[in-house]
């Protein structure tokens, strides 16, 4: 029983290995304009982009972000977004949420805007811009069946790119803090050979715990840089 | 919601949304709200072309939708029902929404992986007299990925949307676009008149002049 125990986990940690073995690279960067720092009892509110001006945010890389902030012991207090939009509505609905800093001091100027934001202890808005896209793919891989059995032959590809940008706004000062910006690309293969095996860049996820470490880092940046 | 699928067919029932209480100074007037039937069961049905037929039941969700909104808008509204007489209440003024448009479109037909709506409702307001003061087009989207919980969830969802969408223009236009504030001091400079309202929903728009999208007031 033992044996059979080990069997199946050294075939699980043959395929993990497999799937993790694509082709992934990425890119990160950032440009501040803007000191940043982040006091205890403040938090952030991640926040896609309006659909109505073409963005295309998915509703799990932006769940994504907020998990992957909120995580370990420095984990930051995040908001989540579907809260903060509903408290405030309708200001931050994708037609109404502001687009430009410039528009912030009128927002918080309207009834109850300022004091909602105060009573989430809301410092930063992050507003993320683009998403996921297979952007390539090839190859052939057929399966069939049968009576005595079935099987798979061929091999395929496909490729993923995955672009965000995240604009930091500072609310204490009613100012962009400045931006965050990740790219990363991701080649995934499945060779069958009666069984496929495949090898899965895992492109959204890494883009989004690249991205979300480095708006840590940005974020909690010490005041005195 | 309940969605269910059915051969080559897609039948959708949808919930009642819930709109959250805004952040705004309520109009300090009185309102009557008068909507049409087709507000409290509201089907749209669709083939969509080479694939399948949808119907899609909205239920009374858009009669909730105006009934929330209002009440967050205005100090006093009351519902005007069918037989209901207008002119016996203390209005200062009645509004009816009617839904002109319902349409949608499939992750198959946009090549993503959304579900969109688009809802296109018109607002008439009619001050004390039963004059009609505007008549307005308020055109509203929505859009929702697909998920693991199936397409019906993203479709009600994209709905849902829309219709907050059309709640947060109506918010923040209406009285910009409507004057209806001004008719509180309409009513007081005619003070002691009775209320006169139309007594009947379908009374028509010999005021609309073009089709405008967006916050223009086709009364002028």
């Amino acid at each position: 029983m033992k044996q059979v125990k080990q069997t199946v986990k050294a075939k699980f940690l043959i395929l993990v290995t497999l799937t993790s073995a694509a082709c992934v690279t990425s890119t990160v960067q950032d440009a501040r304009t803007s000191v940043t720092g982040i006091n205890e009892g403040e938090s952030v509110v991640i926040m896609a982009k309006s659909y109505h001006l073409g963005n295309e945010t998915e509703a799990k890389y932006i769940r994504c972000i907020e998990d992957n902030l909120a995580r370990g012991r420095r984990g930051l207090r995040v908001i989540p977004h579907a809260e903060f939009v509903d408290s405030l509505f309708p200001w931050f609905e994708p037609r109404t949420a502001p687009a430009e800093t410039k528009n912030l001091a009128k927002l918080m100027a309207r009834p109850g805007v300022a004091d909602k934001i105060a009573e989430h202890g809301i410092r930063y808005i992050i507003w993320l811009d683009g998403d996921t896209e297979r952007v390539a793919g090839g190859g052939s891989l057929s399966c069939a069946a049968g009576p005595g059995g079935g099987g798979c032959f061929g091999f395929a590809w496909w490729q993923k790119d995955a672009d965000y940008d995240a604009a930091v706004w500072d609310l204490q000062g009613l100012e962009s803090a400045g931006t965050v910006s990740t790219d990363v690309s991701g080649t995934s293969f499945m060779p069958a050979l009666v069984i496929p095996l495949p090898f899965i860049a895992r492109t959204q996820a890494k883009a989004c715990k690249t991205l979300a470490d480095q708006l840590h880092s940005f974020i909690v940046q010490d005041e005195t840089i | 919601m309940a969605g269910l699928l059915a051969g080559c067919g897609s039948n959708v029932k949808f919930q009642a949304p819930t709109i959250p209480a805004p952040l705004l100074e309520k109009i300090p007037i009185s309102v009557g709200l008068r909507m049409p039937e087709n507000f409290e069961h509201f089907v749209h049905e669709e083939k969509v072309y080479g694939r399948e037929q949808w119907s899609i039941d909205l239920g009374r969700s858009n009669a909730a939708l105006f009934e929330q909104l209002f009440a967050h808008m205005f100090a006093d509204v009351t519902v005007v029902g069918p037989e209901d007489d207008p002119q016996l209440l203390p209005l200062h003024a009645l509004i009816e929404p009617s839904i002109e448009a319902f349409e949608f479109s499939t992750p198959d037909q946009s090549n993503t992986e959304a579900f969109a709506v688009w809802i296109r409702y018109r607002l008439r307001v009619y001050d004390q007299s039963g004059d009609l003061v505007s008549n307005w087009p308020v055109s509203a989207y929505g859009k929702s990925q697909t998920t693991a919980m199936g397409g019906t969830d993203a479709l009600q969802r994209a709905a849902v949307l829309a219709m907050r969408d059309a709640a947060a223009l109506v918010i923040m236009k209406f009285d910009e676009v409507t004057h209806i504030s001004a008719l509180a001091e309409k009513s007081a400079a005619a003070s002691g008149s009775p209320v006169e309202l139309p007594a009947d929903e379908t009374q028509d728009t010999e005021v609309q002049t073009t089709a405008l999208e967006g916050p223009q007031d086709e009364a002028g």
